[in-house]
């Protein structure tokens, strides 16, 4: 995945053209301050054809480490499996109280691992029944064709066939989902900005004497 | 003389009227300003305390509704509840009794979950209608839209009044999966520990649209809510935050604020009261204790007044008894006060004065023995100054035949008192016949009649005198001679003429005198009657008889040549040749 968004950032930068699919760039920033907006989960849903199933159905893994799930934002396509190994000291109770997908792993051990297939679109929170301040977020997408915005706000999507697709920006601290309807055109690239007003971090702040938080 | 309502006989009832008077009218004045006083103090303090009192109240529910929200957030956590959330099909009878066995746990009366989306999952009390879901779901939509962790609101839930509290379920943060509401009654209990910690009568009521008022709870007793719900509902017309109420009687300080209800429904009003009473105590303690004050104030002033009076009106009466004593005449007594005040000063000058009232009386008195009493007045009255005037005047003169030989024979001290004798006799009777002595020569009298005081006929009173005295010294001499005392002889001369009359003398001894020719004229005549042809003691001058309304009978001696005139004068005898003796004829 970095590697991916190191080329697609590369590409952009030497302007690169001449590609079958259109490579969209994203650049997510605050409304008001204009500062760039990380784990924002972009996604493209082909409105003119099905979305093509999973090209990628190797599972994807929300560890536990230090008392954090990490990632804190994944985006799957439907279908696919997530592992949540417990990489840490402690045991963890996993849960989701989730609509799209209800479950929980309870206590288990460090070391071990248990996986849950997520078949419905949807936001799923995942949260620990013993660690309140641990919070992960899984966006479960009809579509092949996303990506998460990096510390610079930006994110790459996969290219696009050309169509018409259903552009979706979510993040947890945004209100609702910026949508946006994009005609993907091969002969060009386009650089998509959004801008959103993001809710106050409202992450439980840790308990004093265990490790920081480097939100 | 009549008497208004305040003039006073007594100086001392005077002074103790308007002694008590204006310190009534002070002590009144002050009594009634310290009441007010403490009558506002009392309300300001009141006012203070309801305001306090209503701190305390909006305290108490913000307490219960934190204590309602942390069960809010440990229930949240409950891994019971999330176990049946987890459900695909969450059983609500379990979770129904997990909120009852909460009921008992937190102490809440009231609690349910609902959905994430606001629907009622489960509900501590079995059949929570629609009507009683509405406020809870309204306060969950409000705190969804607002972003809010907790949210509450006024409302009623089975038609008794609550504060609701509603809080999310968090799973997990800041993810929301499910709402808790939460409720507590206001009821009496809460009015009665609303009472308990602010000493505060509290009590709920409210008014609906058509303006009947409703009592929802309330601390006082049955009869006063029923006089304060009228007091409510103006309120509701015309708010007022703080009033002075009387209920039952008794008066209170009453806030009262409004509380909205959600939903729509008529604003609740809490009253919160204290009664004025409790306040005032202290205030009566302070309102006797100046009552008493005053009274003794009073009663020192009584006895102050008294003592004063007495000290003023004691001397003004001692003062006053001797005017009287002084105005009948007795300059004997004299004021003792001891004191130098004023009133000692006027007692001095009281003193003082009668002693100048005595010793002008003494003046006058020894005046009145020295020179006639008629010059004595007419000395007094006018300023005494040399000078005087032209008058006709009668000059009587008397004098006693061969009394330098009678002297010889006899004591000093014996002639004396013969002498006095005669002299007081013939004085008294010059004065009756409105003669004045002039003065005393040995034992000559010279006596005026016209002067100083005018008197008409005058001629006629000399010689009316002159007969008196001579009937007078018969008498005197029967005396005389039966007391084996030698008898005495006198000769009268009598003469009218203008003379000088005045003060004659120097400027610092001065006598009331008469002179002229006429007045040696008339001790002329007295002397001629030693003339034994004439054989008369009294002797007149023609001016004496034609000076006469009425002229008596009279001899004619003959002519007289008077020293420095010319012209003689005739002269009379009165009665008959040798008549000596009285009564003469007339």
């Amino acid at each position: 995945m970095p590697a991916r968004i190191l080329a697609v950032a590369a590409a952009l930068v030497f302007g690169l053209t001449a590609r079958a699919e259109e490579l969209v760039k994203v650049v997510v920033r605050t409304t008001l301050e204009g500062k760039p907006v990380a784990d924002a989960v972009v996604s493209a849903t082909p409105l003119d054809h099905p979305a093509p199933p999973p090209a990628n159905v190797t599972p994807v893994e929300i560890e536990q480490k230090e008392q954090e799930f990490r990632p804190y934002v994944t985006a799957i396509q439907v279908g696919t499996t997530v592992n949540f190994p417990n990489h840490d000291t402690v045991q963890h109770h996993v849960y989701s109280l989730s609509k799209p997908k209800r479950f929980e792993i309870p206590l288990y051990q460090s070391g071990a691992s248990q996986a849950e297939v997520f078949d419905k679109p949807g936001v799923v929170t995942i949260g620990c029944n013993i660690h309140d301040w641990m919070v992960a977020y899984i966006v479960v997408l009809p579509t092949p064709y996303f990506a998460k915005t990096d510390a610079t706000g930006a994110a790459a999507l996969p290219p696009l066939p050309a169509g018409r697709y259903r552009l979706e920006v979510w993040h947890p601290r945004a209100p609702a989902p910026l949508v946006q309807e994009i005609t993907s055109d091969p002969s060009k690239q386009a650089v998509l900005d959004f801008s959103v007003a993001l809710k106050p971090d409202k992450r439980i702040r840790r308990a004093p004497g265990g490790r920081s938080n480097d939100y | 003389m009549a008497r208004g309502p305040f003039q006073f006989r007594r100086f001392s009832t005077r002074l103790i009227c308007l002694l008590l008077g204006l310190l009534t009218a002070v002590l009144a004045a002050v009594y009634f300003l310290i009441s007010q006083a403490n009558l506002q103090n009392a309300i300001d303090h009141s006012e203070s305390n309801l305001e306090l009192g209503s701190r305390v109240f909006d305290r108490a529910i913000l307490q219960r509704i934190e204590s309602l929200a942390n069960s809010a957030s440990v229930m949240s956590q409950d891994y019971g509840i999330r176990s049946v959330l987890l459900q695909d099909k969450p059983d609500t009878a379990t979770l129904s009794s997990n909120l009852k066995s909460y009921t008992q746990r937190v102490h809440a009366p009231v609690i349910a979950l609902f959905d994430a989306d606001g629907k009622l999952l489960a509900n501590s009390e079995a059949g929570m209608d629609n009507e009683n879901q509405g406020p809870f779901a309204w306060l969950i939509h409000k705190a969804a839209a607002q972003d809010k962790d907790l949210m509450t609101g006024f409302a009623y839930l089975n038609g008794g009044l609550h504060v609701l509290v509603v809080k999310p379920l968090y799973a997990p943060y800041p993810e929301i999966a499910a709402w808790f509401g939460l409720a507590f009654p206001i009821d009496e209990e809460f009015a009665r520990e609303i009472k308990r910690i602010t000493l505060l009568d509290v009590t709920f009521a409210t008014v609906d649209e058509a303006g009947a008022s409703r009592l929802l709870a309330s601390t006082l007793p049955g009869s006063d809510t029923r006089e304060l719900l009228p007091v409510v509902a103006d309120n509701v017309r015309h708010p007022v935050r703080v009033r002075t109420l009387t209920l039952g009687g008794a008066r209170y300080v009453t806030l009262l604020k409004t509380q909205e209800l959600l939903g729509g429904d008529s604003p609740v009003t809490v009253v919160l009261q204290r009664p004025l009473a409790s306040e005032l105590a202290a205030a009566h303690d302070l309102g006797n204790l100046v009552v008493l004050i005053s009274l003794a104030a009073l009663a020192v002033a009584t006895l102050a007044a008294l003592w004063i009076a007495r000290g003023v009106s004691q001397p003004l009466q001692l003062l006053a008894g001797h005017t009287k004593l002084v105005a009948t005449g007795d300059y004997s007594k004299r004021l003792t006060l001891r004191r130098v005040d004023e009133l000692g000063q006027l007692a001095a000058a009281f003193n003082q004065m009668t002693a100048g009232l005595a010793e002008r009386d003494r003046v006058r008195d020894l005046l009145g023995k020295v020179v006639s009493p008629e010059i004595a007045a007419q000395l007094l009255q006018s300023d005494l100054k040399l000078g005087g005037e032209e008058r006709e005047v009668t000059i009587l003169f008397c004098d006693l035949r061969n009394f330098t030989g009678l002297s010889e024979t006899m004591a000093p001290a014996e002639i004396l008192n013969l002498l006095n004798r005669y002299l007081d006799r013939m004085s008294a009777i010059i004065e009756q016949h409105g003669g004045v002595i002039d003065k005393f020569i040995g034992d000559a009298i010279m006596a005026l009649f016209g002067a100083p005081v005018t008197l008409p006929d005058a001629a006629s009173h000399a010689i009316a005198a002159a007969r008196e005295m001579a009937r007078a010294l018969n008498e005197l001499n029967r005396e005389f001679a039966a007391e084996g005392r030698p008898t005495l002889a006198f000769g009268i001369g009598i003469n009218t003429a203008r003379v000088v009359a005045g003060n004659m003398g120097s400027k610092t001894r001065l006598n009331y005198t008469v002179i002229g020719d006429g007045v040696n004229l008339a001790s002329r005549l007295e002397a001629l009657t030693k003339e034994p042809s004439y054989d008369t003691p009294i002797i007149v001058s023609e001016a004496t008889l034609r000076a006469m309304s009425d002229p008596p009978p009279s001899r004619h001696l003959g002519d007289v040549k008077v020293r420095g005139k010319v012209e003689s004068v005739r002269i009379y005898a009165l009665g008959a040749k040798g008549e000596s003796q009285p009564p003469f004829r007339s």
